[in-house]
């Protein structure tokens, strides 16, 4: 047995960083409480930076370390950049937001970073322990997270949901961890694979039986029908800079699980189990969009939305070849960023108050042209118009599973898509065509934006627009990273 | 050893039940705390000694004390509240995981279950090594890495726990 | 040397520069920008015009770059110019232009002057894209772009109720059509493996069968999607709608270039359409009946911008027919002379309303004509050419579509019938718009009459210079049996278009004596309307008083017009508002488009009782999942 040495924390070092990162945030909320809490958004901000940079200089490394459990391949710094930037791009939302809500706690930071860093474990990692341990430290902290705004009830029966239905999926991961083991002998994915090809392999129970509650608690982390009732009421319950997180990053890592443990080796091409996920893609693109439409409150609609779109993603992951996997991951960042920049709107005051419902978004052509701008673009890339990155993703998704000849499904998927725009519309519409009544008290002029969130959003509509003119590079590089995969 | 084993899965199973029925949230925890020492006790009977200390230390020791001091600390009256009562939602909640128990016991059953390869350590080498010193020794190498990850874990956990007890929103 | 980016990129730069600079640089600023970012384009398009004829094949490509390439899967970013783009190109930017310098003048006044502009500019650049894409993904970006634009365009009144709902139904009826263009670019994808046009169309007669199911099925579906772009029934009911957007507006988009999108992708795609004979069947029949049904009520209106969107419907599916008949050249013919005189048309009556103070009730208008000369004079022409009297543009591709439809082995004398008899009331209603709103009594309140005046040259020049186009625009293709002039349309597509199979050339007395026929119906269509509407009181009040004062009416003057309205205007006008517009436009199409919406909103309301915020519930569905799912796997 051959002892770890230090070269085994290479594919470590981002995951090290943010931990530093953390450190130095707790330690300068402890020992310098009068800072500024720009201060630590800022540390936070340069901690997210230095372990992008880090992740950049590890593609192409092909990293191993821990007896080859833990890897920096191309799919893992992929996703791991991703998380980084809406973790960037989530702190950019969050200092106005704290201050508005009278949020002080300086660990909110802190436990931005460590989500972070679970995610980051999980998507690294080929050992299902340290993906579980990784999954619970993203978890715990996203409970807390989403609880954060102490006082609010709303925000308490959030995180309560949330934490204990989690905990119940855990239940249900564990079981399905061991069984898998139980039936494999192993828990390091690898091994899992080999022993699974076996003929006959994947018709023992056991087996069967692991799987299928591996993914139904992964099911409930990316929220698919029917383990998403949870969504709406969390999403809409918790701080909205957390929800941005949550609907972005944490799905993303959510997915990226999904492909690493569920798609890469488990020979999952039987009929079986593509039904299986037939059935949970339509559902779950059909009750996000149904349910969408029917809310009146815009978080609320947007958190079915991302219900709807986690349905999507579903889509490829029945094709599950190659380039349908390369799909998932370009509609993952995608979905990502345009999903952050819609709730990051929402993060904004007008009229003195965060805006809810549909009838709050009136106004904001005159008063906050620039947001309503930037709106209308993330809504016309969640539905999926050309030149976003949400047109480019749907077209990525469908045609892949157009190659394998999956017709109905594209056509569920894309009158779904055509279902959602009714919506999304609405939005649109309340923004420009809606002059809206004023509040008593409310001061009438275009008020600022807070600058860190404006930087946010304005950066978040350029990606999007780049991935819907240029989606080349993403394209190549998630076609390289799932070439990593196999 | 076979004996023993159905003879504590039984009174686990009982016990089990009993946090469910009793009216008495202390009588609940109270068999609570039996089911996990019945449970430990399965554990020794499956070589398995440190887990079942650590059983009996951390679930029966410390998680359960708090329980009991949280229980006793906001202790009611009325402790009707807490009985389980069957009402329609209820009834399909016992429906459906008696349902989900019978699918997992049918797969048991199957006669084409097969079980993995068992692996570098079979029960002989844990009795010969001793689990204890083989788990000390698994931690440091092979296992080194989630162990370690679990102290951000339990970091996470700490700092929620100060966000819930802190006395002022500063 | 081509450089066909260029004509996009001038559109987009004005977009850009107007859309975050115009505010703060100013009017005059946003003034120079917008036209002359159009202006360039044209004349970079008029560049590659004339490099595209003479290029070999006369096809121009540009590829910017590799879009996107996963697999065998690989789209470019590339431009083509070719017979029919090169066309387009030229109405869209020529037009396009003329259109800007008018709404300096028009738009004036209004707040969000910047705004108005950048829009403008930006549904140039996807309409330019549309044209120029060489793959169903390009077009499709230039598709959705315009709806898009069209739809911001519409509510730029937005403060109205009316406009907003306007630009809704607008966006909603279009994603109607999308969603056929969607599948039908998917089963396209699916049969041919690419998505590239000039691959479509060479390959379509080895790769489908003729009148098999799948290339039916594929055509439907883009037909569908032409049908929600370009207006026809049954999704046609947005653009009478549209009108609630500023004139040059309609102008631009829902007369001259958007609405003639579907009519560019069907000709666009004229080789796989030909091997469809059910749709080809099918676009004649809908063109047809748009043609009438859209002729017919526009009989009866009284605003002004609703006569003019009615008989662009109309012209429309005169377009339609002309290509389910197989005579696209014609049809595209139609598209560009339509683009020249309903422009004009549009401009002109947006210089009326512009006058009249926003006023666009042509019952409160009336012998306009010494006040606004120019804009008379350019909107008779406009009618003139629109009518169909010989040596008028629209007399030209009117006629050969009617001819085509006649005498096509796709066509029949039924088509011919409808598309004659829509040709006289187009004649009709076209004559008593300029009645009423020219001749005749003044009918305007004393308030606006004071103020009455010609619009500012930068309105007028326009007007001349489409006027211009629309009187001499048709001698581009002159039927053969005049004559008189080659026929440079055909000559300008030769060999672009699909064949229709076993063409049989009619007699040429055949064609003279159609052709007389409806020029003598337009004629007489024009003399009706002199009659009814030129005279002091025009029928519509005269029907009013008729009502109230039958007694005290003059026998002799009014026995005609009795017979008048009884046989015909009556009757017609029932029909034309009860039936055609209040019940089947306004109630049953818009229900069964907004249908969707309603059903999804009735099964949300039965999933919402499940979603009841409690804890128990929800681990109960999450539980009932699990057991589900495991029943599957192990089954």
């Amino acid at each position: 047995m051959a002892f770890v040495t230090t070269t085994d924390l290479i594919p470590l070092i981002p995951e090290l960083i943010l931990l530093g990162a953390a450190f130095v945030v707790l330690l300068l909320d402890l020992f310098a409480p009068g800072s500024q809490r720009t201060t630590l958004a800022v540390t936070t901000i340069v901690g997210f930076v230095i372990a992008l940079v880090a992740e950049i200089q590890l593609l192409d490394s092909g990293a191993t370390g821990f007896y080859g459990t833990i890897v920096a391949d191309g799919f893992s710094i992929l996703f791991e950049s991703l998380y980084l930037v809406i973790g960037i791009l989530t702190v950019l939302l969050s200092l106005h937001y704290l201050d508005d809500h009278g949020i002080g706690f300086g660990e909110y930071y802190v436990l931005l970073i460590t989500a972070v860093v679970g995610m980051m474990f999980m998507t690294s990692s080929l050992e299902l322990l340290v993906i579980f341990i990784g999954l619970e430290i993203m978890s715990i902290s996203s409970y807390i997270l989403v609880g954060i705004r102490r006082r609010v009830p709303e925000s308490n029966e959030a995180a309560l949901k949330y934490l204990l239905l989690g905990a119940f999926s855990t239940g249900f991961l564990l079981y399905g961890i061991s069984l898998l083991y139980g039936a494999t002998g192993s828990i390091r994915i690898p091994e899992i694979v080999v022993a699974l090809q076996e003929p006959g392999a994947l018709n023992n129970p056991l087996a069967i039986i692991g799987v299928a509650l591996i993914i139904i608690a992964m099911g409930f982390k990316v929220a698919v029908v029917p383990f998403h009732m949870w969504t709406p009421d969390v999403y809409s319950g918790a701080p909205t800079p957390v929800t941005a997180f949550l609907s972005a990053a944490a799905k993303a890592a959510g997915f990226a699980m999904f492909v690493r443990v569920l798609l890469t080796g488990i020979p999952l091409e039987a009929e079986l189990w593509k039904d299986l996920f037939w059935a949970i893609a339509v559902l779950t693109m059909t009750v996000g969009n149904v349910m969408a439409l029917m809310q009146n409150s815009v978080k609320r609609m947007l958190a079915y939305s991302s219900v709807a779109h986690a349905g999507y993603i579903m889509v490829a992951v029945v094709v599950g070849t190659p380039a349908a996997l390369s799909s998932v991951i370009f509609y993952s960042c995608a979905y990502a960023v345009m999903g952050t920049g819609a709730f990051g709107i929402l993060t904004v005051r007008h009229f003195g108050k965060t805006p809810d419902s549909y009838d709050d978004l009136a106004g904001y052509a005159r008063y906050k042209p620039c947001l309503a701008f930037l709106m209308s673009v993330f809504m016309l890339s969640l539905i999926g118009l050309p030149l976003t990155g949400g047109f480019i993703g749907k077209l990525q998704i469908f045609q892949a599973a157009l190659e394998e000849g999956w017709v109905w499904l594209t056509v569920i998927g894309l009158l779904n898509s055509a279902l959602s725009v009714y919506y999304y519309l609405r939005v649109v519409v309340c923004l420009y065509m809606r002059e809206g009544s004023v509040p008593d008290g409310a001061v009438l002029e275009v008020a600022e934006s807070p600058g860190f969130a404006l930087t946010g959003l304005v950066g978040a509509a350029s990606v999007v627009v780049y991935l819907g003119v240029f989606p080349q590079t993403l394209l190549e590089l998630a076609a390289s990273s799932v070439s990593t995969l196999f | 050893m076979i004996v023993f084993f159905y003879l504590f899965a039984l009174i686990s199973l009982i016990l089990a039940l009993g946090v469910l029925v009793f009216k008495n949230p202390i009588h609940s925890a109270l068999s609570l705390v039996g089911t996990f020492f019945c449970l430990a006790a399965i554990y020794v009977m499956l070589n398995a000694e440190f887990v079942a200390v650590i059983q009996v230390l951390v679930y029966a020791g410390a998680i359960m004390v708090l329980f009991l001091f949280v229980l006793m600390l906001l202790s009611t009256k009325d402790n009707d509240q807490y009985a389980l009562k069957l009402n329609v939602s209820r009834g399909l909640a016992v429906a459906i995981t008696g349902v989900l128990m019978i699918q997992v016991l049918t797969a048991f059953m199957d006669p084409t279950l097969r079980f993995g390869e068992p692996g570098a350590y079979p029960v002989e080498r844990i009795q010969e090594i001793g689990s204890i010193a083989l788990i000390g020794q698994l931690l440091f190498t092979e296992f080194v890495l989630p162990f370690e990850v679990i102290s951000i874990l339990l970091l996470v956990a700490v700092i929620g726990a100060v966000i819930i007890a802190k006395r002022r929103v500063p | 040397m081509s450089q066909i980016w260029l004509v996009p990129a001038f559109p987009l730069l004005g977009f850009l520069l107007n859309g975050f600079f115009g505010k703060f640089f100013g009017k005059r600023f946003v003034t120079i920008i917008a036209p002359a970012a159009v202006g360039f384009a044209f004349l970079q398009s008029l560049v590659l015009f004339f490099e595209m004829r003479a290029a070999d094949g006369h096809r121009l490509v540009e590829t910017l770059y590799t879009w996107m390439a996963t697999g065998s899967f690989q789209v470019d970013v590339a431009f083509q110019v070719d017979q029919l783009s090169g066309l387009y190109l030229l109405i869209i930017t020529g037009v396009g232009f003329l259109i800007h310098v008018y709404s300096i003048g028009y738009m004036g006044a209004e707040a969000g002057y910047y705004r108005y502009f950048a829009f403008l500019n930006l549904f140039i650049f996807f309409m330019l894209v549309l044209v120029l894409g060489d793959s169903f993904l390009l077009m499709f970006v230039g598709w959705e772009g315009v709806g898009l634009c069209s739809y911001l365009l519409i509510g730029y009144y937005f403060e109205k109720h009316s406009a907003a709902e306007a630009c809704k139904k607008a966006f909603l009826f279009n994603r109607v059509g999308d969603f056929g263009v969607l599948s039908a670019v998917m089963l396209i994808f699916v049969t041919f493996g690419t998505l590239n046009f000039n691959i479509v169309n060479a390959e379509a007669a080895t790769q489908l069968e003729s009148g098999g199911i799948l290339v039916t099925v594929i055509t439907l579906f883009l037909f569908l999607g032409a049908t929600g772009k370009s207006a026809q029934i049954p999704l046609y009911v947005w653009l009478p709608d549209a009108m609630e957007g500023p004139t040059p507006v309609s102008a631009l988009i829902h007369a001259a270039t958007m609405v003639t999108a579907g009519l560019y992708m069907v000709a666009r795609l004229s080789h796989l359409f030909v091997l469809a004979p059910f749709t080809m069947n099918m676009i004649a029949v809908i063109g047809a009946a748009t043609a009438l049904l859209a002729a017919s009520i526009a009989l009866t209106q009284t605003d002004i911008k609703r006569v003019l969107a009615y008989s662009t419907v109309s012209q429309l599916g005169y377009m339609f027919l002309a290509l389910g008949v197989g005579a696209f050249t014609a049809g595209i013919f139609h598209v560009m002379t339509h683009a020249f005189f309903k422009a004009l048309l549009f401009l002109g009556s947006g210089s009326v309303i512009h006058a009249m103070h926003h006023e666009q009730d042509m019952l409160r208008m009336g012998a306009l004509r010494k006040k606004l000369p120019v804009t008379y004079l350019t909107m008779l022409m406009g009618t003139l050419a629109i009518a169909g009297i010989p040596f008028f543009s629209g007399f030209f591709s009117k006629d050969e579509i009617l001819w085509k439809a006649f005498s096509s082995p796709l066509g029949g004398g039924g088509f011919w019938l409808i598309a004659f008899v829509t040709a006289g009331m187009t004649s009709f209603y076209m004559f008593r718009l300029i009645y009423l709103t020219f001749h005749g009594e003044s009918r305007v309140d004393s308030h606006t009459a004071e103020h009455l005046h010609e619009s500012p040259a930068v309105m007028t020049v326009p007007l001349v210079i489409l006027a211009v186009l629309s009187v001499f625009g048709g001698f581009f293709g002159v039927p053969h049996v005049l004559n008189f002039l080659p026929n440079g349309m055909e000559l300008y597509f030769k060999g672009f278009f699909a064949q229709v199979p076993e063409t049989t050339p009619g007699s040429a007395a055949a064609e003279i004596g159609l052709m007389v026929a409806s020029v003598l119906l337009a004629v007489i269509a024009w003399s009706l309307a002199h009659r009814y509407y030129s005279t002091s009181l025009d029928a519509v009040t005269a029907l009013r008083n008729r009502l109230q004062t039958t007694y005290r009416l003059s026998l002799n003057k009014w026995y005609v017009d009795e017979l008048y309205n009884a046989v015909i205007v009556q009757p017609g006008k029932l029909f034309s508002t009860f039936v055609l517009w209040k019940l089947i436009d306004q109630n049953i199409i818009d229900r069964l488009v907004l249908l969707p919406g309603n059903v999804a909103r009735g099964v949300g309301s039965g999933l919402r009782l499940a979603q009841n915020g409690v804890l128990q519930s929800y681990a109960l569905i999450f539980s009932l999942g699990a057991m589900l799912i495991l029943g599957f796997v192990l089954l």
